[in-house]
């Protein structure tokens, strides 16, 4: 088979002596490929110059004091490993009881928030509760004041029993403000006491028209 | 380990009897000791270095001498061992750009007969090489190895090795006409 200029670079990357020695017979026919093959073995040549050896007696003895040395050590820790191993048990003990500490403070600071922020909520609902009322009053009371039916003079009295009643429950949230079970009872009374308030004003306006 | 690694190491010799660690450690260093120097300072360029690396690659076996589990020859591990231990010099080195290494040694026994210009051109060009690339080189061209020694020390291919090498020696090739 022929080689070619195109083939060197497999015969030198293969670098076998069977594909070296074909690439130096095809060199043999091409002075460009046997330009390129003699820098190529030039730089083997040198290469294999550069296996250095050198004598150093006393780099046995220094290996083996060595080993011995870290014997040594390996059985006796030093002092400052020691002191080392004291120091990050104390620094790691620190740290852990800093952190539970701050962790059970920040725990209640967030439950705090919580509480805090639940209320205002409630409060803001009762509010707007009072707002709607107070809106609803307006157009309600003269109807109210006027009342000759059955039906408005049982709305009168339901209304006085739910503002009795909202008073009193008022009065003990006043006293117990974080309370759950009443700020409960009282939307509850806002609430019925805005439905009979519209009834009221339905009522109303019904018996205007006929 | 040590005493299956100097079986290895030593196969056609029966271990005498009472054999120490030490004995079988000093034994492995005159065995691979010359061939380990040269590598060092190929990769290194300075005999102070080049031992160095030597020394802290026989505590570096003495130290983890229960990791050797024999699947990979003594010999490779050993070379493995030494060639991380010159990255870790370059590396540091490299943290302290002001030491310039390659020395030319005075008592030293070439393999070959060559002027010295060319040896410290080809030095030169080495000591540019990735880490990987100069391995390589050194271990094919300086030592003798084979590629498929060499694949198993870099945890490599042989076609890799092969590659590398190959590609290498272009690049040399190139530097050098230049060079010259």
């Amino acid at each position: 088979m022929k080689t070619e200029c195109s083939d060197l670079d497999n015969l030198l990357l293969e670098g076998d002596p069977f594909s070296m020695e074909t690439a130096t017979r095809h060199a043999g026919s091409c002075p460009e490929c046997a330009e390129k093959l003699a820098s190529w073995d030039d730089i083997s040549v040198a290469a294999k110059s550069l296996r250095t050896e050198w004598n150093s007696d006393l780099l046995w003895p220094r290996i083996e004091t060595a080993i011995h040395l870290e014997e040594k050590d390996a059985g006796h820790p030093r002092f400052w490993q020691i002191a080392a191993t004291v120091l990050l048990t104390i620094s790691v003990g620190a740290t852990t009881w800093y952190a539970v500490r701050d962790g059970s403070r920040q725990a209640a600071f967030d439950k705090e928030i919580i509480r805090v922020s639940a209320l205002e909520s409630v409060e803001r609902a009762e509010q707007a509760h009072l707002y709607a009322i107070a809106e609803l009053e307006k157009v309600a009371e003269p109807k109210l004041e006027d009342a000759q039916g059955p039906l408005m003079i049982s709305y009168r009295e339901k209304l006085m029993v739910l503002d009795d009643a909202i008073a009193e429950c008022q009065t003990n949230i006043d006293n117990n403000r974080q309370n759950a079970h009443l700020r409960k009872q009282l939307l509850t009374m806002y609430s019925e006491k805005q439905r009979t308030l519209r009834d009221v004003v339905r009522e109303g306006t019904n018996a205007s028209h006929q | 380990m040590l005493e299956a690694a100097f079986l290895q190491v030593v196969p056609s010799v029966r271990e005498p009897a009472g054999m120490t660690d030490e004995q079988r450690f000093e034994e492995i260093y005159n065995r691979f000791g010359q061939r380990m120097k040269s590598v060092a300072f190929n990769h290194l360029g300075t005999v102070a270095e080049a031992e160095d690396a030597v020394q802290e690659t026989f505590l570096k076996i003495h130290r983890s001498a229960g990791t050797w589990n024999g699947e990979a020859s003594f010999s490779t591990w050993l070379f493995r061992v030494l060639i991380n231990t010159c990255y870790d010099i370059l590396r540091k080195r490299k943290r302290r750009p002001a030491e310039t290494p390659i020395e030319v040694i005075g008592d030293t026994r070439s393999a070959a007969s060559i002027d010295d210009a060319k040896r410290m051109m080809l030095r030169r060009l080495l000591e540019q090489l990735p880490e990987q690339r100069r391995t390589v080189f050194t271990l094919f061209e300086i030592e003798g190895m084979s590629h498929a020694e060499i694949a198993q020390i870099l945890d490599i291919s042989e076609g890799n090795s092969k590659w590398i090498l190959f590609a290498t020696k272009k690049e040399l090739q190139q530097q050098w006409k230049t060079a010259r």
